[in-house]
């Protein structure tokens, strides 16, 4: 490692925010404007934090980012990749065949029906082939796709306990198609769920140069700089990939930036079980933290129209943030929002004689913003006599509204009676209510809290996990369990931690239901560090 | 001959046309019927969207309408849970079955009926009727979903399930034909182990008369009506958990989080299904009590701080208070927030037979049954 020092960057809806670190401090930080593109947004972030903290950019050792670079794309459907769709598994489910329910300009953007195979082939969840795998199907398939694609998905059935048939597809995949074009394998990608495994494994492989472009733009521009580190990005469990590995797998950072936030405020207060409230410009998001990690949602994760059985935060976002409109009849309250001024704030708010009502000017007029934040480059208030004009009453409805939304949303989000820390970042965080919060132990706002998102992302964690099947009637429970953390731990070397720091996170067994006998899945999550 | 043509010969008039919206509708009802199991609809759902788009047609048409003398039998799948949701079927499993359950009775089925309003066995028995040509008749063989093929109506009230025939996606058949309904139980599922874990199952023959006579009658419809209140209501922002109250005469028991799940893993080995117990701490009304609900594949009983509110066969719904989504037994999670909801089971799941096939001592409970409504103090 070249260096100490660590620089991270968060991408939000409005903000970029970029923070460098020594250890733990905080040696500089900067908030530029999000851009159409990301990246440019990013490069104008670091060059305010190379200017600000004037250090010889060799010093610095890590880059890392929360984005939302592959988010935007499938959304956007916009600069996706062409996709040759595989699925091992006939004569099963041919009933579902790849894209059902899929919206339908989603599925023109990654090419369509034309480029979709199911071949003979998959396993049985006890090993047994389904068929054995028709590699003369697949040869022939790539032919009639040179030239036509810029990367495939490969899903075979039960293929994350019994991954060989994937395995040899991709072999011959490339024997025919080269190397340029990538080749995403679902069980790399998902667990048990075959179509939500799939959609996940063609969604990753219809961004895969949207995030080799980002990542090679970054790199370049790091590199321009004088820096000589490695890239790493946030993944959708708070921790973080290599940059060459999460060009491999971008659908892992689909929730990158708000796990940032998470992993920002565990690391800023030392706070490891509570409650995250991350208060933007224009949204809030809620999440509930085990262990320092945020909890995974339970449910399928939609992602542009797409059900996934991706990994992700199970995150509450709520239309609350600095600048979220408030809505008014004479002094009783409408409603909160939706709508946000966003950064047109400083334009449009009371503070600084615009003509809307928003949740900042109700802070001002209560008194609570006393001064202004570093990385803000205007005062808080410009127009005090459009606050003072304010009815009192309605300052005190408004104030109790955002209260009571608040109060609403983290109750959502835990999981126990008993009152919890809440650890409050982002740039809003200081706008909103913070006393008397029905169910939590204390608000905390830790130093550096409205760049907590950057922050997180310079922890240096890498998350890993592995899942395998077996049977309790022939092979020893606590062996079994042994054995997959084993896998657990390749797997986050694999994704670059060492592996000699990796611990277990989580270990959770499902039986299989229905079925005699005592077979059960056992789920693995261990963590690991990257430093030493 | 296909659908249009035996609603003709039956003289049917009226019936109605199962669409893509109507599915999705049916499909939530049936999940919240299903008490917890019945294994992810979706994939029937699915299945049944791509039916509908070839241009087939699912007509439902209402029990009184079947002439007696007609033949139907239930379409569906019986196994393990999570088979089904990596190793989704062909399609032509069902077919197979029918084929061979024709041939070996000597006459043609002409309708389907649904075994479970409740999970993956009502959107595919839709899905099939459209891909043979069948009706599908308005009532199913629980009001709900139970783990075994015994655990019907049909059979409680005197149908037997032979023959029943199994099939998987290569064309693998097993007949299973025997007086005893639970012999027949056991061979299917040990067919289902064979062919990786799902056996697709057509069987159950019954003519009209008898349908009439031991069938829950109008269920779809019933799953149809609450899937589709409870959808208004998420788009109108009203409480989707008053909607199945009102509509299924059911009660707000408890509402909590799920505070511990434990799963006996013993329970697969000697008994062939997924046990255990759930407990959550109660929240809004119910703060400061405690509710234990046991489960074997579907949610099982219901406890109150100690006092027993609910057994087999009244239903026990756990639903997401905000969507009115049902929480599953193997998908539940240390966490979740959750109503439950108490449905009295049907009046023809609550003879003796049905007490003795599916009542709290069947499943091991050291009591006898005793209706919801007078548990929960009506």
């Amino acid at each position: 490692m070249a260096g100490t020092l660590r620089l991270g960057f968060d991408v939000g809806g409005t903000f970029t925010d970029g923070v460098l670190m020594r250890d733990r401090e905080v040696l500089a930080k900067a908030k530029a404007l999000t851009t159409e593109d990301v990246t440019t947004g990013i490069i104008n972030a670091l060059d305010e934090l190379l200017k600000s903290s004037g250090v010889n950019p060799a010093e610095i050792g890590m880059v890392s980012l929360g984005t939302t670079h592959t988010t935007n794309a499938i959304i956007e459907r916009r600069n996706l990749n062409k996709v040759g769709i595989f699925r091992l598994a006939a004569p099963a489910t041919t009933a579902i065949p790849p894209l059902t329910g899929w919206p339908e300009d989603l599925k023109r953007a990654i090419g369509g029906p034309e480029f979709v195979h199911i071949i003979r082939g998959g396993s049985e969840y006890d090993g047994r082939d389904i068929a054995p795998l028709d590699e003369g199907a697949i040869a022939e398939a790539c032919r009639k796709m040179k030239g036509k694609v810029d990367s495939v998905a490969i899903t075979g059935v039960f293929s994350p306990i019994i991954p060989k048939h994937e395995e040899r597809a991709a072999e011959i995949v490339r024997d025919v198609l080269g190397d340029e074009v990538h080749i995403t394998l679902s069980h790399r990608i998902a667990t048990i769920s075959l179509l939500e495994r799939e959609n996940s494994a063609i969604l990753n492989a219809s961004v895969i140069t949207v995030m080799r472009r980002a990542v090679e733009s970054l790199k370049e521009a790091v590199k321009e700089r004088g820096i000589n580190a490695p890239l790493f990005i946030v993944q959708n469990d708070g921790s973080v990939m290599s940059a060459d590995y999460a060009v491999d797998y971008p659908i892992f950072t689909v929730a990158s930036g708000p796990a940032a936030s998470v992993r920002g405020a565990v690391y800023l207060s030392g706070i490891e079980d509570g409650v995250v409230v991350d208060i933007g410009g224009t949204s809030t998001d809620v999440a509930y933290i085990v262990k320092g990690f945020p909890r995974e949602s339970s449910i399928t994760v939609t992602i542009g129209g797409v059900k996934t059985n991706i990994r992700c935060p199970d995150l509450l976002s709520i239309a609350l943030g600095g600048g979220t409109i408030v809505k008014h009849k004479g002094e009783e309250v409408v409603a909160l929002g939706p709508e946000s001024v966003g950064y047109n704030l400083v334009r449009l708010g009371k503070a600084f004689g615009g003509p809307l009502l928003t949740v900042h000017d109700v802070a001002v007029a209560k008194g609570v913003l006393t001064e202004r934040l570093d990385v803000f480059k205007t005062d808080f208030v410009t127009h005090p006599e459009k606050i003072e004009a304010l009815p009192k009453r309605l300052v005190e409805n408004a104030w109790a509204a955002i209260k009571a939304t608040l109060e609403e949303a983290i109750d959502k989000m835990k999981t126990t009676a008993e009152p919890v820390p809440a650890i409050f970042i982002g740039g809003g965080a200081l706008v909103v209510p913070r006393e008397g919060i029905a169910g939590v132990s204390k608000v905390l706002s830790p130093e550096h809290f409205e760049v907590g998102g950057a922050v997180g992302t310079t922890i240096a964690e890498i998350g890993a996990y592995a899942e395998g099947v077996v049977d309790l009637e022939r092979e020893d429970r606590e062996e079994a369990i042994a054995r997959v953390i084993e896998q657990a731990k390749d797997n986050a070397a694999a994704a670059g931690a060492i592996r000699e720091t990796v611990e277990v996170m989580d270990i959770e067994e499902i039986p299989f239901t229905y079925m005699p006998g005592k077979r059960e899945k056992i789920r693995v999550r261990v963590k690991g560090k990257i430093f030493a | 001959m296909g659908v249009r043509e035996i609603l003709a010969e039956w003289g049917v008039k009226e019936y109605r046309r199962i669409d893509k919206r109507a599915l999705a509708e049916i499909t939530l009802g049936a999940s919240i019927l299903a008490t917890g199991g019945g294994g992810d609809p979706e994939i029937g759902l699915l299945w049944a969207y791509n039916v509908v788009e070839q241009g087939k047609e699912i007509l439902l048409v209402d029990p009184d309408d079947m002439p007696d003398e007609a033949l139907a039998t239930i379409a569906g799948c019986l196994g393990a849970a999570l088979v089904l949701t990596e190793k989704p079927p062909n399609g032509q499993e069902l077919f197979w079955c029918y084929e061979a359950l024709g041939r070996y009775m000597g006459k043609p089925v002409q309708a389907v009926v649904p075994p479970e309003a409740g999970g993956v066995n009502t959107p595919v028995p839709m899905a099939v009727a459209g891909a043979v040509g069948v009706p599908v008749i308005d009532a199913d063989g629980m009001g709900r979903a139970f783990p075994e093929l015994q655990m019907t109506s049909f059979y409680i009230h005197g149908v037997s399930p032979s023959p029943t025939v199994a099939a998987d996606e290569k064309g693998h058949i097993t007949i299973a034909d025997t007086t005893d309904a639970l012999m027949a139980e056991r061979i299917i599922r040990n067919a289902a182990m064979a062919y990786g874990g799902i056996s697709w199952i057509a069987g159950y023959p019954m003519t009209g008369k008898q349908l009439k006579e031991t069938a829950i009658l109008r269920s779809i419809s019933l799953a149809w009506e609450l899937g589709r209140r409870v959808m208004e209501a998420r788009r109108r922002h009203r409480d989707p958990i008053q909607e199945v109250i009102s509509l299924t005469k059911g009660y707000r028991a408890f509402q909590g989080k799920i505070v511990d799940i434990n799963r006996e893993f013993g329970a697969e080995k000697t008994k062939g299904f997924s046990m255990g117990r759930i407990t959550l701490e109660g929240i809004d009304d119910f703060k400061g009590h405690t509710a234990a609900i046991d489960f074997q594949n579907e949610w099982l009983t219901l406890h109150v701080d100690g006092e027993v509110r609910c057994m087999p066969p009244d239903l026990i719904c756990i639903l997401d208070p905000a969507t009115g989504e049902p929480i599953r037994t193997d998908v539940v999670k240390y966490g979740y927030r959750g109503v439950v909801v108490l449905i009295p089971a049907h009046e023809r799941m609550r003879t003796k037979k049905g007490i003795e096939t599916f009542g709290p001592r069947y499943f091991g409970y050291d009591y006898d049954y005793v209706p919801v409504e007078r548990l929960m103090g009506d």
